[in-house]
């Protein structure tokens, strides 16, 4: 099920275009929103909100129009900002629970709730603090508890490790990972670290310049193209390499002892060959494996292709 | 995050009740609204605001007293017989106008101002809260403890003076003057939280807001005494001031004047001095009111002005031009 879908969006600030007919489909789970800075992330997220009224295009987000629908979309949506935010004056339990309040839960649930929040973000011992005394780490922290204390259905995450040490942000990581799997709710990341959102996203949108570059799941992304496959031997083997290469195969030269190894056809089929040769030339095969690129270079291929936007086919079947 | 053998921490998402995404404003104004009362100076000048009714009520107690000793049986007690009751409304109402100034600067001055600094309007506009909602929730939260602050000893003073004063034509002198006060407590709340709204939108920080909107204040007052000095230079003692008109609009035209003129027009009266039997008589101190023509669009003009401006100041987004 797609949780949001965005059609030809165009938003101006004044002259400058920050998303330029920007489509994509937001499904169910955990979907990294990844582009440099500028690309237009934050944009697309207010945008999303109702922040920022678009020049042209449409948006929808759980099936209510972005246009239309700015309040309601706002009560089943939770934003955690990049920027620091909280409410002046108030401890953590108040600023909650007013978030809570805010988005329409009755008073008395908001406040239970907040409590409840707190607590799973971490903030238990200190919920009684003023916002204001809070370290970089709790208030990233306590801006994650005012985005879900009213129990969304998609939580926007800009730049949620933005600031934090490596421990708080493993604890931050951690957090959006265990919010996002199997516990009913949507989250989308928005970051330009790789490394975070490999960790907690099944799927990635890619933008560069307000526009689409890439959308599909993390491991479709870092497949690469014809399936080669990268073979482990014992030591390096010239035999074995003539023999593959006089089975038609194009075999890359050698990192330590691994050799990546593209040839037509399935690669069960270059493998069943690739153990043929090796018996036959004497080489000893230590590891096998499907060859993958690294989310980094799935990346730069993304933002530097000239080429219309990658869409990958899901794990489920369906275009992402 | 934390470990237990007993409870699961892990999360939950909430499915209880939510009410409909709509008139968010209420919860803002509560929130304002515990939060100004929540803050000591609150209490300490709302209770000073009030001392001008405690003076009258010292002077109205011992000229009683001390007249009931002296006055001859049957004989009305000359100091009430003088007196115009609702000028004594509008001589506190005028002498409080310090009190909710710093009230207001209290209340107001950072309303918006430290939501700027904090970044808290992301917070808001986040939530199905628009922009509307925030500025009437914020207006109320100034408003009503403003408001309160004005009508409690105002109410209380009307009350003990209808229990005492009865037959010194407390009430015969106008029959209508407790809805008359109705609506001149609700003048300062009015005008100080449009005020203060728009000053603070303009700002990161409730210091410098609160420092803009008392240099408007002061400067507004000055400007009041000096037209007040041209009237009283141009007039004999007891006589009509031969200052031209224009000159008795301005006195109106500050912060507090224009509260008291509309004050003046509401009570229907010109005023008067402080305490009557001491001044000769043909002898008038007070300031006729002023047109209410003019004034009463002024006012909500100047307030509307102001809360457009904080409207138009709020924003989620920085927009880059």
């Amino acid at each position: 099920m797609t949780i949001a879908s965005v059609h030809n969006l165009v938003v101006k600030y004044g002259n400058f275009t920050a998303l330029n007919g920007l489509s994509c489909e937001i499904p169910e789970g955990c979907t990294g929103l990844l582009g440099p800075n500028g690309a237009g992330k934050t944009t697309l997220l207010k945008t999303i909100l109702g922040f920022v009224k678009p020049t042209s295009g449409s948006a929808s987000i759980l099936g209510m129009d972005i246009i239309q629908a700015g309040n309601a979309i706002r009560q089943k949506v939770g934003l955690m900002p990049e920027q620091d935010c909280h409410i002046p004056g108030m401890t953590a339990v108040q600023f909650v629970a007013y978030a809570g309040e805010l988005a329409g839960m009755p008073a008395s649930q908001a406040l239970r709730r907040s409590h409840e929040v707190l607590d799973y973000c971490g903030l238990g011992e200190a919920r009684y603090r003023n916002v204001e005394t809070y370290s970089t780490g709790m208030k990233q922290r306590i801006k994650l508890a005012q985005a879900l204390v009213h129990g969304p259905k998609l939580l926007l995450l800009d730049e949620p490790t933005n600031g934090l040490d490596p421990a708080g942000r493993e604890d931050m990581l951690e957090l959006v990972r265990s919010v996002s799997h199997g516990k009913g709710l949507n989250v989308l990341v928005s970051s330009h670290l790789l490394p975070d959102i490999e960790r907690v996203c099944d799927r990635v949108i890619v933008v560069m310049k307000g526009e689409l570059r890439a959308q599909g799941t993390i491991k479709d992304l870092k497949k690469i193209a014809g399936q080669p496959i990268d073979i482990e031997l014992r030591d390096v083997c010239p035999p074995f390499v003539a023999a593959m290469q006089a089975q038609g195969a194009s075999v890359m030269p050698p990192k330590r002892t691994t050799y990546r190894i593209q040839m037509a056809g399935l690669p069960e089929e270059t493998a069943k060959i690739a153990m043929q040769v090796a018996r036959d030339s004497g080489a000893q095969i230590r590891g096998f494996i499907l060859a993958e690129r690294s989310l980094e270079d799935a990346f730069l291929d993304a933002i530097t292709s000239t080429s219309p936007p990658v869409s990958t086919q899901t794990s489920d079947g369906g275009n992402a | 995050m934390a470990s237990s053998p007993i409870a699961d921490l892990t999360y939950r998402n909430y499915d209880g009740p939510l009410d409909p995404p709509v008139n968010r404003w209420w919860a803002i104004a509560k929130m304002s609204m515990r939060l100004s009362t929540k803050k000591k100076g609150f209490w300490v000048w709302a209770s000073l605001s009030t001392f001008w009714y405690l003076i009258l009520l010292a002077v109205f107690y011992f000229a009683e007293t001390t007249a009931t000793a002296t006055t001859a049986l049957g004989q009305g007690n000359p100091f009430f017989k003088n007196i115009v009751w609702k000028d004594q409304f509008l001589n506190a109402f005028s002498v409080s106008q310090l009190f909710m100034l710093i009230l207001a600067l209290l209340l107001g001055a950072g309303t918006i101002a430290n939501d700027n600094r904090a970044n808290a309007l992301l917070v808001y506009l986040s939530k199905p809260c628009s922009k509307l909602d925030y500025v009437i929730g914020k207006w109320l939260g100034i408003f009503v403890p403003l408001t309160l602050v004005a009508a409690v000893p105002t109410l209380l003073f009307y009350v003990y003076c209808l229990l005492s004063y009865r037959s010194y034509g407390f009430l015969t002198q106008d029959p209508w003057l407790i809805l008359r006060l109705l609506g001149m407590v609700m003048l300062p709340g009015f005008f100080h939280a449009s005020a203060t709204l728009g000053v603070s939108s303009l700002f990161q920080q409730g210091r410098l807001a609160g420092a803009t909107y008392s240099a408007l204040y002061f400067f507004g007052l000055f400007f009041t005494k000096a037209m007040q000095t041209v009237i009283f230079v141009n007039g004999p003692m007891g006589g009509e001031s031969t200052a031209p008109p224009i000159v008795k609009s301005l006195y109106y035209c500050s912060i507090d004047g224009i509260q008291i003129g509309l004050a003046k027009i509401f009570l229907h009266t010109d005023g008067s001095q402080l305490f009557p039997g001491s001044m000769p008589v043909g002898v008038r101190f007070a300031i006729e009111a002023p047109s209410a023509v003019v004034f009463v669009p002024a006012f909500f003009g100047i307030c509307g002005v102001f809360m457009l401006l904080a409207w138009s100041r709020i924003r989620a987004v920085e927009v880059v031009g």
